[in-house]
């Protein structure tokens, strides 16, 4: 068994996870189990089915079409069963990825779909869709001095308690990985390639980083930015969102957002956005189109969070 | 019969499909409502998107759709196109620039009775080519290359970095063109954009009353105007328009029919019209390289703004 630290979670895991950080557990207890079991190909009694998943009953099944299927129970059981003939490396993947986000929702952790670096014992969390280039600027920040926390999957925590001493101190962000996702062309243009580990998947432009640091410990959040490419007509800069637009921005930067009301408690992710709008700032970070600019929003970024404090 | 709750708006890209979607629009705002082309999503009662968005198919599958194969996530296509219809309780439009494709298991790409109708809006490829080229900030040549390659595609994927939209398979302009107009899964209503520029109240009427859709000639017409060129000119000169893509050019450029006739090379048009004819002439559009002349009167433009766009020369009359 390997033991691995995801999401602030302690993790036993047969499979082994690429990227994730490995935890010295001299002793149980243990918060999640990845194990590799016979798992089906569909759940009866279903409360809501997907394209590539079904729930029912605190169990959430996903599909993973020609590689592997994960079961998810309660938030403590991962159940994973690959197709013939893939590589754990491949089932491993999607196992930190989709699978580990569900497993998180059902638990009621807050997670944003985005990367997340600290510095000076802050943390930022880009958010913004897929393509939007959260984990190439996460990559650059890291070339900067800043440690990396997490990527894609990022994990918050946050206590909803009304007082400061129920609040259990200030929202953080779970150190989760010490490798970042990054495709080719960014790996070339932030002159990454000497950093450049094995690809993410059989036959993928895509590749593992490994930055300079990566942060140990959960760090509170100061800001979120929600990372856009210019169009017109907003212009490249950052913008400081107020209520209810930071409200509705942070909703839609919860990782999955629409189902994660049906896993989770319903209004619950609400409850918990609006815990962190007390203590964190959310922005519009609106970023030139092209990698040769980069440069310049990692140095506007800077500057921006230099002045937050 | 086909009861799903979409209708795609297909069309190869550059074909007018924008300008329709801003008609749906100001048809959506109502009697003293206007529209603002910098918030469509506003005025759509159903913000349908676009079928090939990324964001959609990851919120539907719950996967990272970077860590996917195109030929995966075109499989799962069809049941991410059946969750979104299930899920519409009323009509849906949905802009398609994919053509008329079958996955790898021999199912239609955009699913089983996803869908009661398709509008499918077919401009000449010979405009086509100007404005995907200023479009897209390419040469007239790579234009023309992307329309007559029967494997060509939108983020065709494999170059190292994600878009925010899936790969969308073109199959060439006629092979778009057929695709669509003979398949059987869906009724389609093929309707020309020089049609609809030349009579908008017609053929936004058409295609609404194809699709069973109810609206008043009143409505029609304030939407008609609510979508006019000059409108759409104005409201981008003053505040641009985020669905531009890149370059220098505006996304609402010329908009008339028959605009090509000024900046095509008759090498273009012999580019354009030898692979296409079939289909061309099939759609209306005659060929032109016999009787290749000077262009009509009125239809000549400054060479300063045949300049403006890259890579062309201009017909010499």
């Amino acid at each position: 068994m390997h033991s691995y630290l995801i999401g602030g979670l302690r993790v036993s895991s047969e499979l082994e996870l690429a990227g994730a950080i490995p935890f010295r557990a001299s002793e149980p207890p243990v918060d999640v189990t990845i194990r590799r079991r016979i798992v089906p190909a569909d759940l009866d009694r279903a409360s809501a089915t997907g394209p590539t998943w079904a729930m029912a009953n605190g169990r959430f099944l996903l599909r993973v079409p020609r590689l592997a299927r994960f079961l998810m129970t309660d938030g403590r059981e991962m159940a994973f069963e690959s197709e013939p003939g893939v590589a754990d490396r491949d089932t491993a993947v999607f196992a930190l990825g989709s699978a580990f986000g569900i497993l998180l929702h059902q638990r009621g952790t807050l997670v944003l779909h985005g990367a997340a670096v600290a510095k000076n014992g802050r943390s930022l969390a880009i958010c913004g869709a897929s393509g939007a280039g959260k984990s190439t600027l996460a990559a650059a920040l890291c070339e900067q001095g800043y440690s990396l926390l997490a990527d894609d999957v990022c994990a918050v925590r946050v206590s909803a308690g009304r007082s400061d001493t129920e609040r259990n101190g200030l929202p953080a962000v779970f150190p989760d990985g010490r490798s970042l996702k990054l495709w080719q062309q960014a790996i070339e243009h932030l002159g990454l390639s000497a950093r450049r580990g094995g690809a993410v998947r059989d036959a993928f432009e895509k590749y593992y980083i490994d930055p300079p640091a990566a942060h140990a410990a959960p760090a509170p959040l100061a800001a979120i930015y929600i990372l856009q490419e210019a169009r017109l007509p907003h212009e490249a800069g950052i913008e400081a969102l107020e209520l209810p637009d930071a409200m509705r921005a942070l909703g839609g930067a919860v990782w999955r957002p629409r189902l994660r009301d049906s896993i989770a408690q319903p209004r619950q992710a609400l409850t918990q956005v609006t815990a962190l709008l007390r203590d964190a700032a959310v922005f519009r970070l609106i970023r030139p189109r092209g990698f040769e600019l980069m440069g310049e929003t990692v140095a506007r970024l800077g500057r921006h969070l230099d002045q937050l404090v | 019969m086909n009861l799903g709750t979409i209708v795609w708006l297909a069309s190869f890209p550059k074909s007018g499909n924008t300008w329709f979607r801003i008609f749906l629009a100001g048809l959506a705002a109502g009697e003293h409502g206007s529209v603002d082309i910098n918030n469509l999503h506003q005025h759509l009662e159903a913000p349908g998107g676009i079928a090939s968005s990324r964001a959609e198919f990851e919120e539907a599958t719950m996967l990272d759709s970077g860590l996917l194969p195109c030929d995966d996530i075109d499989a799962l296509r069809p049941r991410v196109h059946e969750w979104t219809a299930a899920r519409a309780r009323e009509e849906r439009w949905i802009k398609v620039h994919d053509a008329w494709t079958l996955t790898s298991l021999g199912e239609p790409m955009l699913g089983r009775n996803t869908a009661r109708a398709a509008i499918y809006l077919v401009r000449d490829p010979r405009d086509v080519a100007v404005s995907l080229a200023s479009h897209n900030n390419t040469s007239i040549q790579k234009a023309i290359e992307l329309m007559n390659a029967p494997d060509g595609a939108l983020n065709p994927g494999g170059r190292g970095h994600l878009t925010p939209q899936l790969r969308q398979k073109l199959a060439g302009w006629s092979g778009h063109v057929t695709s669509w107009l003979d398949q059987t899964s869906v009724p389609v209503l093929p309707v020309r954009y020089e049609d609809l520029v030349a009579d908008p109240l017609a053929g936004f009427g058409a295609a609404l009353a194809f699709v069973g859709r109810e609206a008043g000639e009143a409505a029609i017409k304030r939407a008609v105007q609510r979508a006019d060129f000059a409108e759409l000119q104005r409201q981008e000169k003053a505040h641009g328009f985020r669905e531009r893509t890149s370059g220098s050019e505006p996304f609402f450029r010329v908009g008339r029919a028959n605009a090509w006739r000024e900046v095509l090379t008759e090498d273009q048009v012999r580019a354009i019209e030898d692979p296409h004819a079939a289909v061309m002439t099939r759609m209306g559009y005659s060929l032109s390289l016999r009787s290749l002349g000077p262009a009509p009167e009125g239809l000549l433009r400054s060479a300063e703004n045949v300049a403006r766009i890259p890579g062309l020369l201009r017909v010499s009359a």
